[in-house]
């Protein structure tokens, strides 16, 4: 079975990757673009790990197949960081609140976070908890990821 | 997830035609069901047909009756965020908006939750109890069904090979009516129904004059309370006469014991679950709320 | 030998809320993990798995799977040799050989070019199956003609058990006449009938935990490179204790250990699960079998349906006191079910529940049973979440009977240092008490009569308030660690340690402090098993207490060279040496000084004579250090729907000498929102049949954001006398208390008294219509 060409827009850059056509989106950033942020977790969208932005929103990318973002922009949590390095405010923040253990969820997390934030630069707890509740975390407890996010919105104002 | 081709129409018409050759095809909008049933291995497709690039798929608009035109592409999280969906069909916008997770509703689509025809689906209820019409788009034309003919049974409906919808139409419900969706989840994200149900009620000057209570995740398909309808349609609304109707709804659900809930406890909830719709639904019909239900 | 603290200089770090320092890395997305390795002609594996709970496997036919183009080997046990029958462990049976014993054992392992082709592969083999009967409820398991699940001869294993507890079962039989108990225990004291009859107020309960998942979001997975030319295999694995992992590849694979090298990359997340191997051995078999690299992931699925969960419990207890709560008697009856392999932890469930508490007379007996099921492993404090829901909830429900504060009661009761515990070992010194009086003073506790008057009053829902202690008793191993000085001044420090829970923070700040220097100038590296000093398991609460003792050693043993190498070349005495800042200095004698990075270099260059400081220490240890969590629930229940809302969550722990605050706190509320998993939500469903009802992450429900409060987390400070700067294990006690706490609020707010987990809404909203509830509309 031939190989497709995905004509995208990937963290800001023009990309063309050959895909098979049963490949998901997850796959294809991990296996073809090497973006190997993005995780599975589960494979069903039930878990977050493998949340990217398409067209600014979050998607679960295991429920993409690749060839639906022909045409469109991805944004992984390797494109996040600003063009000279320095990291997102959702990044700082989960660093200086000693957020991340196993770190595993924590690509899908930020990349959640961060569309949250776009969408309401001043998110109540409870509005952070409902726009993190699809991302799964083991480890955290999630109870500083509510605050490091609570701070990066306030430093997102300011910055 | 076994290999399979992948077609990319850009009409209505090359998808017909791509779904035309015959053996095992699926289409695919949002994937969110689609897919997990694949690496399940319930559904192993030869080819599979993604309806993400027809653009008049993507069409969410109010027509000059006032219904509502929701095209199969349109995601969950679109119409839960839409004002035309919410100013007069608060209900369909509450369904589209519990399904799984923000990063879920990105990609699900209304259409394909309907299409997958889970008892639990999240927005089947509330199109039911507003009527909503199917337009199917095939191999002969296009045809019409009432939504409640095309549940057919767990995860069956009553498209031919070859067919898929192209979009629902939901009718206007009228001055003075109101309606919602509720269910309950052990959790509050992430998860499914254990019961559900979408509630209609046009209410004049203290009368009912219309009544639609649609249960979801008791029986193989969505199921009318009819007898619950039957019950308040020409009455003047109490809160004793909901009470009833709520006890008559039990009569109409017919649930299994499963993973998700024994059916005593499903039963116990479609009762609970009816009688705080239909004061919803009554509240939002006589205009002394417009707000939602408790479900974020 | 343990190492006593004997003093603490100006520690610079101890303290300080300081990030991982791998946590840039993890929030770049630039972390590796198993999944995330791409090696030049790497195959990728799936395995078929049985369908049935317990069948005899007539035939397996695999040739129309090898002949589709793109697989590369498919492997049966026919193929394996090295596989024997009775096997002794779970990972000795790495594919079913003539009979499956649980829904989801492999039968056969495929390695092909893609996973698409491996799927597609799984459906070409033709596998005759003979389903038998199976045991699946594993109180009927242990009737004399429940169906067989271990072959004949099999030993029941207590090697977890030991490597958790340090206690293995005083018995261990598998009675002829109930084949399926492989494991007994007895534990008594006193005179429990006796005891009885002086009784007042008798309470007799069932209690039912079921079989949970450890719930790590990182599925099991392996990569193994096997060279045919040398017989070396390197393997990139997943777990919580690389020289466990190699040890136990070379005990199934029977190849030497030296002919392996594991490679722990980042772990994402264990809790247990990741101790033993499991794909391990398959994915160097199929290495081995195709000349290539292997990637073996298993899927969500296959981690629910297969994987190595925590034990169901089932305890019967029964208690007997005096009209003023005086605990008499206890009598207790418990029933662990380790699915197709014995392995559970039996001798500490009889501990936890017939210790925390103390009572004069009792008699526990213990059972390990078989079904067919997915044989379990670890979960953080195994049976101590278990036991904590029983023995606690029954405290709870004594005092309310008698009319008595839950609070004081427990803590007139609760076991203090010098206590004898079940088993005749003396509780070492601990804060349970302290954790507990902690929550008393909280203002959710003296909150709580306020709170639950407001319930079911202005639209509000039925309030209440509970909490509950437990403890756990770490595990301890012995261990190594080595410290260089490098010739920039810097300290590197090896271990073999797998860092799951920040302990190489922990690690970090003790190595500075030892040393004495600013831990600006330390670095963790953990070795693989080629590189690595031998280390333990990170498992068990015992990372910090044993490689940090480990670490300190080793550091005092740096300090020590190179102070006596600064004494030849500054020409002092060594007791008249400091080191402050980057150099050793002379007390008293401002410009006689040399620096770290000098003494570094003369140990490396050309021509010295000068040795490279290298301090190493090798221990083993014989004190645990018991650490306890009391935590608190405040909660609103929707009295129609059953649905409990968390409100407030507070969780008090000791932790000995807090390290790392940031680290501390994190696996706190990790562990807490875990224990509220086991208490709300999770637990592995399974048909009559032994299939698992719900293989997916949509109905095995662990907690999300939405779900959970922050966690307020209130440090106690009882220093362990043996721990590195009084320090105890921190990862496992979290996970203790809160099926107890929100068993014991439901009862507060409601009236009903639940005593099998999780409590789901039905069982809350059935269990009020029992009561003669009558909800809000």
């Amino acid at each position: 079975m031939p190989k497709m060409i995905l004509e995208t827009t990937i963290n800001g850059e023009a990309t063309e990757l050959l895909v098979q056509p049963y490949a998901t989106l997850l796959e294809a950033l991990r296996e073809t673009a090497g973006l190997t942020g993005a995780k599975e977790g589960c494979g069903t969208g039930d878990c977050g790990a493998c949340t990217v932005h398409v067209d600014g929103k979050p998607v679960a990318s295991c429920l993409m197949l690749a060839m639906q973002v022909r045409g469109r922009k991805v944004r992984t949590v390797e494109g996040l960081a600003n063009e000279d390095g320095s990291l997102h405010p959702v990044q700082s923040a989960f660093v200086k609140h000693g957020v991340p253990q196993c770190g595993f969820c924590i690509p899908g997390m930020i990349m959640s976070a961060s569309a949250l934030l776009e969408a309401n630069s001043a998110p109540s707890e409870e509005e952070i908890r409902l726009g993190i509740a699809g991302n799964l975390c083991r480890c955290t407890g999630y109870t500083k990821m509510v605050a490091a996010i609570s701070e990066a919105a306030t430093a997102g104002k300011e910055g | 997830m076994r290999r399979f081709e992948l077609a990319l129409p850009s009409t209505v018409q090359e998808c017909v035609a791509a779904l035309s050759d015959g053996g095992d095809v699926k289409v695919v909008a949002g994937g969110t069901d689609l897919l997990p049933q694949m690496k399940n291995g319930l559904v192993k497709p030869g080819k599979v047909v993604d309806l993400s690039g027809i653009s008049e798929l993507q069409k969410l608009e109010i027509d000059g009756d006032g219904a509502l035109h929701i095209g199969a592409a349109v995601s969950a999280r679109t119409a839960e965020l839409s004002d035309s969906v919410h100013n007069g069909f608060l209900g369909v916008a509450e369904g589209a908006g519990v399904i799984g997770s923000y990063q879920v509703r990105n990609l699900a689509t209304v259409v394909g939750n309907v299409c997958n025809a889970a008892p639990s689906a999240d927005v089947s209820p509330p199109l039911v109890a507003m009527d909503a019409v199917v337009v199917i788009a095939g191999p002969d034309g296009q045809r019409l069904l009432p939504i409640s003919d095309f549940f057919q049974g767990v995860r069956r409906t009553a498209l031919q090979p070859g067919e898929f919808v192209v979009e629902i139409v939901v009718p206007a419900a009228g001055a003075n009516s109101g309606g919602t969706y509720l269910r309950h989840t052990p959790r509050r994200e992430l998860d499914i129904a254990v019961v559900g149900v979408g509630t209609q009620l046009t209410v004049q000057d203290g009368t009912c004059t219309k009544a639609r209570i649609a249960l979801g995740a008791v029986a193989p398909v969505i199921v009318r309370a009819t007898e619950a309808e039957a019950a308040i349609e020409g009455q003047e609304v109490t809160p004793e006469l909901l009470d009833k109707a709520a006890a008559l709804a039990v009569g109409s659900a017919k649930p299994i014991s499963d993973q998700r809930g024994s059916a005593e406890y499903r039963l116990h909830l479609t009762r609970v679950l009816t009688r705080r719709t239909l004061q919803t639904a009554f509240e939002r019909a006589t205009g002394r709320s417009s707000s939602r239900n408790g479900a974020h | 030998m343990a190492t006593v603290m004997k003093t603490s200089r100006d520690v610079r770090g101890i303290g300080l809320r300081i990030p991982r320092v791998d946590s840039p890395e993890k929030v770049s997305g630039k972390t590796q993990y198993v999944g995330d390795l791409q090696l030049p002609g790497m195959l990728q594996a799936r395995l078929l798995r049985s369908p049935h709970a317990h069948a005899r496997i007539k035939s397996i036919d695999v040739s129309k799977a090898k002949a589709l183009p793109g697989v590369r080997a498919i492997l049966t046990a026919a193929d394996i040799p090295e596989l024997e029958p009775g096997a002794k462990t779970r990972g000795h049976a790495m594919l079913a050989i003539d009979r499956a014993v649980f829904a989801g054992q492999p039968i056969a392992a495929i390695a092909a070019d893609e996973l698409a082709i491996a799927d597609e592969a799984m459906d070409l083999i033709e596998v005759e199956y003979e389903v038998l009967p199976a045991a699946v409820d594993p109180i009927k398991s242990m009737r004399p003609d429940a169906p067989r699940v271990a072959d004949v001869g099999t030993e029941a294993d207590t090697s977890e058990a030991l490597a958790h507890s340090g206690i293995a079962p005083t018995e261990s039989e598998a009675a002829e006449n109930a084949p399926n108990v492989a494991q007994k225990s007895n534990l008594g004291r006193g005179d429990v009938v006796a005891a009885f009859a002086e009784a007042d107020y008798v309470l007799e309960k069932t209690y039912h935990v079921p079989m949970v998942h450890q719930g790590y979001i990182e599925a099991h997975a392996s990569v193994a490179d096997y060279n045919r030319a040398t017989g070396q295999v390197t393997v990139w694995a997943t777990t919580q204790g690389s020289f466990n992992t190699r040890s136990e590849i070379a005990d199934i694979l029977h190849i030497p250990e030296a002919s392996i090298k594991v490679i722990p990359l980042e772990c994402g997340g264990g809790f247990g699960a990741k101790i033993r191997a499991l794909t391990e051995p398959l994915t160097v078999l199929l290495s081995k079998a195709t000349g290539r690299p292997v990637k073996y992931i298993m899927t969500r699925r296959e981690e629910l349906e297969a994987g190595m969960p925590a034990p169901s419990v089932t305890i019967k207890l029964k208690t007997g006191v005096k009209k003023d709560g005086t605990p008499l008697a206890l009598e207790a009856e418990t029933v662990i079910e380790a699915g197709a392999y014995s392995g559970a932890v039996l001798t500490m469930s009889g501990v936890f529940l017939a210790s925390v508490y103390q009572w004069q007379n009792f008699q526990v007996t213990g059972y390990e049973v078989l079904t067919h099921k997915p044989s379990i492993a670890a979960y953080r404090a195994p049976m101590a979440p278990q036991t904590a829901f029983v023995i606690d909830s029954h405290m709870d429900q004594i005092a309310t009977h008698l009319g008595l504060d839950p609070a004081t009661y427990k803590l007139q009761h609760l076991q203090k240092g010098g206590d004898l515990m079940a088993h005749g070992q003396p509780w070492q010194v601990n804060g349970a008490r302290e954790c507990l009086e902690a929550l008393m003073e909280h203002p959710v506790w003296k909150g709580r009569d306020e709170w639950k008057a407001s319930g079911g009053k202005n639209g509000a829902g039925l309030r209440g308030t509970g909490l509950a202690v437990g403890g756990w008793v770490p595990g301890i191993q012995p261990t190594s660690a080595s410290i260089r000085l490098n010739p920039d001044g810097t300290l590197t420090v090896l271990t073999g340690a797998v860092d799951i829970a920040g302990t190489n923070q922990g690690l970090a700040l003790i190595a500075a402090s030892a040393y004495g220097v600013d831990i600006e100038r330390v670095k963790i590296v953990t070795g693989d098993t080629d590189t690595a000093p031998l280390t333990g398991i990170s498992a068990g609460s015992k990372t910090t207490y044993t490689v940090g003792a480990a670490v300190i050693e080793a550091a005092e043993d740096a300090r020590r060279q190179t102070l006596e190498i600064a004494a030849g070349e500054l020409e002092a005495a060594v007791s008249d040496l400091d080191i402050v800042g980057d150099s050793v200095v002379v007390e008293g004698v401002p410009d006689k000084s040399i620096t770290l990075a000098a003494i570094g270099k003369k140990g490396n260059t050309f021509q010295s004579r000068v040795p490279p400081v290298l301090g190493t220490s090798a221990l083993g240890f014989s004190v645990q250090a018991p650490a306890f969590a009391a935590q608190l629930a405040r909660i609103e229940v929707d009295p129609d729907t059953g649905q409990i809302t968390l409100t407030d969550f507070v969780c008090s722990q000791d932790v000995g000498k807090m390290l790392n605050p940031l680290g501390a706190e994190g696996q706190i509320q990790g562990g807490a929102v875990q224990s509220l998993g086991f208490a709300l939500t999770e637990g592995l469903m399974y048909s009559d049949d032994g299939r698992l009802m719900n293989p997916s992450l949509l109905d095995y429900r662990k907690l999300t954001a939405a779900d959970v409060p922050n966690i307020e987390c209130i440090i106690v400070e009882v220093p362990a006398p043996a721990g590195p700067f009084g320090a105890r294990g921190v990862g496992e006690p979290p996970i203790i208390p809160a099926p107890a706490a929100v068993a014991n609020a439901l009862q507060d707010a409601t009236g009903v008294r639940l005593t099998v987990l999780p409590l789901t809404p039905e069982r809350v909203a059935l269990g009020i219509v029992a009561n003669g509830g009558n909800g809000h509309k």
